[in-house]
């Protein structure tokens, strides 16, 4: 019996390269098209810690994925994880990302019951992972995507992600949306209000967060560490 | 019987309902002797073909590194199945016991003689894989794999029991 230790069964097609990771489609047992996302090893850092990092963050995003999905938000179904090969399978989801509609709300006018839609589902969305003590820690409309199908959002990359409780963290996860928004589609008008809006109605703890972003705001996501 | 696809190599899935001999089957599995060897899977957790595909494919990869955490290839498809890490209660769970009638037999690439061989040795009716869905037991799903109902509102059975036999070993 013969066995391929490559771990998927069709050809990998590079679809985007990052800092951290590359991106490849293929297709999963069964025929199922399927993202694979591998994280390679950084010549730069030793590597006995370059080997432990890769894999802490490997296993943290598989975690918080399905961690995410116990909360009840969308994301990729989980096919496979690889400690050796350092990869992650996850489910294709076709749709656009949310950079790529609110570009288009841009260029052509915003379609206001499809903001309306998309900027809820959001704030459920973030709502729902804040009060489970999920927080993102990359939060951009690049990171979102809307199932065609169903125009259902689901949140990827997970990479950046890790629990915590405190109102701090959950704020700064805001910020960092608030000032993605602002960078790429302020043509959209306030996006954030109606995020922000829909994420008071979520999430229960909503109070401490905002209060904390009202400071975030004031200072950006680094705290300030004098005195 | 149906054969998929997996990894470079194949798995073949048989569903019995009514089976009178799991005990026999169980003997004979436990003392080794079983003949061919193949997985005998608890069928009422299984609503989909997919997880147990996710499952295989995790076998295979194990296999080829030489990493298997079970003694055989087949006692690893119900382990890994499981999405746990606890062997022996994964096994009690996930595979036969002695009262058992539902069963979902697997085996890695076996040939047409191989599975005849294997539908003789199961004293039960074969039905068709379409059928997996129908006869779940989803109470015991949802408490072996701690699916709560807030899961299910956006996800099925079958993606939420993938997702644990892939992050098992992430957590």
């Amino acid at each position: 019996m013969e066995i391929k230790a490559d771990g998927s069964d069709g050809s990998l097609v590079l679809i985007k390269q990052g800092a951290e990771a590359r991106v490849f489609e293929s297709t999963f047992v069964g025929s199922r098209r399927c993202i694979i996302k591998e994280r390679f090893s950084k010549k730069y850092r030793h590597p006995t810690l370059d080997s432990k990092l890769t894999l802490k963050r490997l296993n943290a995003e598989a975690r918080c994925m399905t961690k995410a999905r116990r909360l009840g938000v969308v994301t990729p179904v989980l096919y496979a994880v690889d400690t050796v090969m350092h990869t992650l399978t996850f489910e294709y989801v076709e749709g656009p990302s949310v950079k790529d509609i609110l570009l288009g709300f841009g260029l052509v006018g915003v379609d206001e019951e499809r903001m309306a839609d998309i900027t809820t589902q959001i704030g459920n969305a973030i709502g729902k992972l804040h009060d489970g003590g999920l927080v993102h820690g990359d939060l951009t409309t690049s990171n979102m995507l809307l199932r065609s199908s169903v125009n259902q959002l689901v949140l990827i990359d997970f990479g950046l992600s890790f629990t915590s409780t405190l109102p701090e963290d959950k704020a700064v996860d805001l910020y960092v949306l608030e000032r993605a928004l602002l960078s790429m589609h302020s043509s959209c008008g306030n996006v954030m209000d109606r995020i922000l809006a829909a994420y008071r109605k979520s999430s229960k703890q909503w109070s401490s967060t905002l209060n904390k972003l009202a400071e975030v705001r004031q200072r950006g996501r680094k705290r300030t560490m004098v005195g | 019987m149906k054969a998929f696809e997996v990894g470079g190599t194949t798995l073949c899935l048989a569903l019995f309902s009514d089976v009178t001999n799991s005990k026999e089957l169980l003997d004979l599995m436990q003392s080794a002797t079983l003949e061919p060897e193949v997985a005998f899977l608890n069928a009422s957790l299984i609503p989909d073909v997919f997880p147990v595909l996710a499952a295989a494919h995790k076998t295979l990869v194990a296999k080829s590194r030489d990493s298997l955490t079970t003694r055989t290839l087949h006692s690893e498809l119900v382990y890994n199945f499981s999405g746990s890490k606890h062997i022996s209660e994964s096994l009690k769970r996930c595979g036969i016991a002695d009262n058992t009638s539902y069963i979902l037999a697997a085996r890695f690439g076996a040939s047409a003689d191989e599975m005849v061989a294997v539908e003789k040795l199961i004293k039960g009716n074969e039905i068709d894989l379409s059928e997996l869905e129908q006869r779940i037991n989803q109470a015991q799903i949802q408490k072996h794999y701690k699916i709560s109902n807030l899961e299910l509102e956006i996800s099925s059975l079958a993606d939420a029991i993938t997702c644990r036999i892939a992050a098992r070993d992430a957590l």
